[in-house]
């Protein structure tokens, strides 16, 4: 099964009504069923070099590993890190040895889709969700102030919308030397429609209003990806949107060999 | 930076600038602001500074702590509150402590130094993976000075039925063949989205982009019959 059989791709990346300069970026490879998410900030007009220089290493490095057609076994954790943290490695010396990027660093999202399974590895505030039977999950935890506050119990739930802490980020790509990355891995099932976004979208927009639009959209999903831009937008756009969306349209076990086709006990012993 | 204004019964009685990451009221010498007051507690309140907030704790006061007269025991302060502690008022300044907030650009900042709370007895037991909804307050709802729609259901087992348009979408028809009426700022509009049966309004068939709703205008989604309507 191709990848790209079994999954449905659409992404949108908005520079809101606020700012005029766009720092996210998006980046979607469907024969590697695999998507990234940015936001970068910092340095002059350098966040969108930071966010840039992540999508494309992290592609790069896996497509490098895992070839062009996607992953032929599950892919370790390990393989994500490492390629975050060559992503990390090339920003954090671009940052430091050009004075024109200096203090730039980006957040990360990404999923990688194989073998039925979905990987989702982030650093920072930018988020990913699933909806799944109609119910919204998020499956990150941002490394935001906001977020650190709520754990320590400093600040309640309700509190989180009156906080001015919003925008700082605890974690970021670029900032040290090492990064350390949150990887989760999960099954995918047929029917599951994740979300990557920037905090643009979830900034502006209720959970509840994310559900509903990827509720009701979820067989349209260029008409999703616009509604969710607009309504960012009509609540005031503070921010950049970026988001992509991804279902799974049947189930993409791995392309095993051929003797692990005609043995597969003795391949999984 | 910002800045307490103490006063009794409309006199000002000084002025104090928040330069401490913890910031003790309370009627002991050691205090940041000293009360000598019967009516405030030896260490009545802090006010922590946490990245760009500012958040006022109640120390198991006597009495207690008030926000624009409501009781607290903690809060985040908002731009112009005013913190009662006994008789005495405590104006908050802080102009970039906006409730819309500054969006200021994403910046990064160093994880918190959760040792520091223990200073002030703050519960240190950690939750993880908390949900946390960051959507501001203010965007909440659509903001919206168009007036609210509804449509009337003319066709079908629930005919008559009357649906209120206040989310941002509703979506009309089955899976396979939907339609969506959006909410936006300045009125509803209908969009396909999925099926061959393209919506009808006024008797023609929309094309795929949204398309902007009249009042009385009537509608067709996947076969059934449908009103739209001001109200």
């Amino acid at each position: 099964m191709k990848l790209s059989h079994a999954l449905t791709f659409a992404s949108l990346s908005d520079a809101g009504l606020v700012r005029n300069f766009n720092e996210d970026s998006v980046a979607v490879d469907e024969d590697l069923g695999l998507v990234l998410v940015a936001d970068g900030m910092g340095g002059y007009k350098a966040g969108d070099v930071a966010a840039g220089m992540a999508t494309l290493i992290v592609t790069n490095e896996l497509k490098g590993k895992l070839g062009d057609k996607g992953a032929r076994e599950p892919v370790s954790t390990d393989v994500i890190r490492a390629a975050v943290n060559r992503a990390n490695q090339a920003i954090y010396h671009a940052a430091h040895n050009r004075p024109q990027f200096q203090g730039m660093g980006t957040t990360l999202v990404m999923a990688l889709f194989h073998d039925d399974m979905v990987t989702i590895a982030h650093a920072g505030d930018s988020r990913a969700y699933r909806l799944r039977e109609g119910r919204l999950t998020q499956l990150t935890v941002d490394h935001s102030l906001l977020q650190e506050q709520l754990e320590m119990g400093l600040i309640s739930t309700e509190d989180a919308r009156v906080s001015h802490n919003r925008n700082l980020v605890t974690r970021a790509l670029g900032v040290n030397q090492k990064i350390v990355v949150d990887v989760k891995q999960e099954r995918a099932l047929p029917g599951d429609l994740y979300l990557l976004c920037t905090d643009g979208l979830n900034d502006m927009v209720d959970d509840a209003d994310i559900e509903l639009a990827m509720e009701s959209l979820q067989e349209n999903l260029p008409l999703l990806v616009k509604q969710l831009v607009i309504m960012a937008n009509d609540n005031g756009g503070h921010d950049n949107i970026s988001v992509a969306a991804i279902r799974v349209d049947r189930p993409f076990p791995a392309r095993r060999g051929l003797w692990a086709r005609i043995f597969p006990r003795l391949w999984n012993r | 930076m910002a800045k307490l204004v103490l006063s009794l019964n409309g006199t000002v009685l000084g002025n104090y600038f928040l330069e401490k990451d913890r910031f003790v009221i309370g009627r002991r010498a050691s205090c940041d602001i000293q009360i000598t007051d019967q009516g405030v507690s030896k260490e009545h309140a802090v006010i922590l500074t946490v990245g760009n907030d500012q958040i006022l704790e109640d120390l198991k006061s006597t009495n207690g702590t008030l926000v624009n007269g409501r009781r607290v025991s903690r809060h985040i302060l908002q731009n112009g509150d005013v913190i009662e502690v006994g008789r005495y008022k405590i104006k908050y300044i802080n102009q970039k402590a906006l409730p819309d907030m500054d969006f200021d650009k994403t910046l990064l900042i160093p994880a918190f130094d959760r040792s520091r709370l223990k200073e002030v007895g703050i519960d240190l037991e950690a939750q993880t993976g908390l949900q946390v909804e960051t959507a501001v307050a203010t965007a909440r709802a659509v903001k919206s000075v168009f007036p609210l729609g509804a449509v009337r259901l003319l066709s079908g087992a629930e005919a008559g039925r009357e649906i209120e348009l206040l989310r941002p979408i509703t979506p009309f028809g089955r899976p396979g063949n939907r339609a969506i009426i959006s909410r936006r700022p300045h009125g509803y509009f209908v969009t396909h989205v999925s099926g061959r049966r393209l919506p009808v309004v006024n008797g023609r068939t929309i094309g795929s982009e949204p398309h902007p709703l009249d009042n009385l205008d009537q509608l067709e989604i996947d076969g059934e019959k449908l009103q739209f309507f001001l109200k």
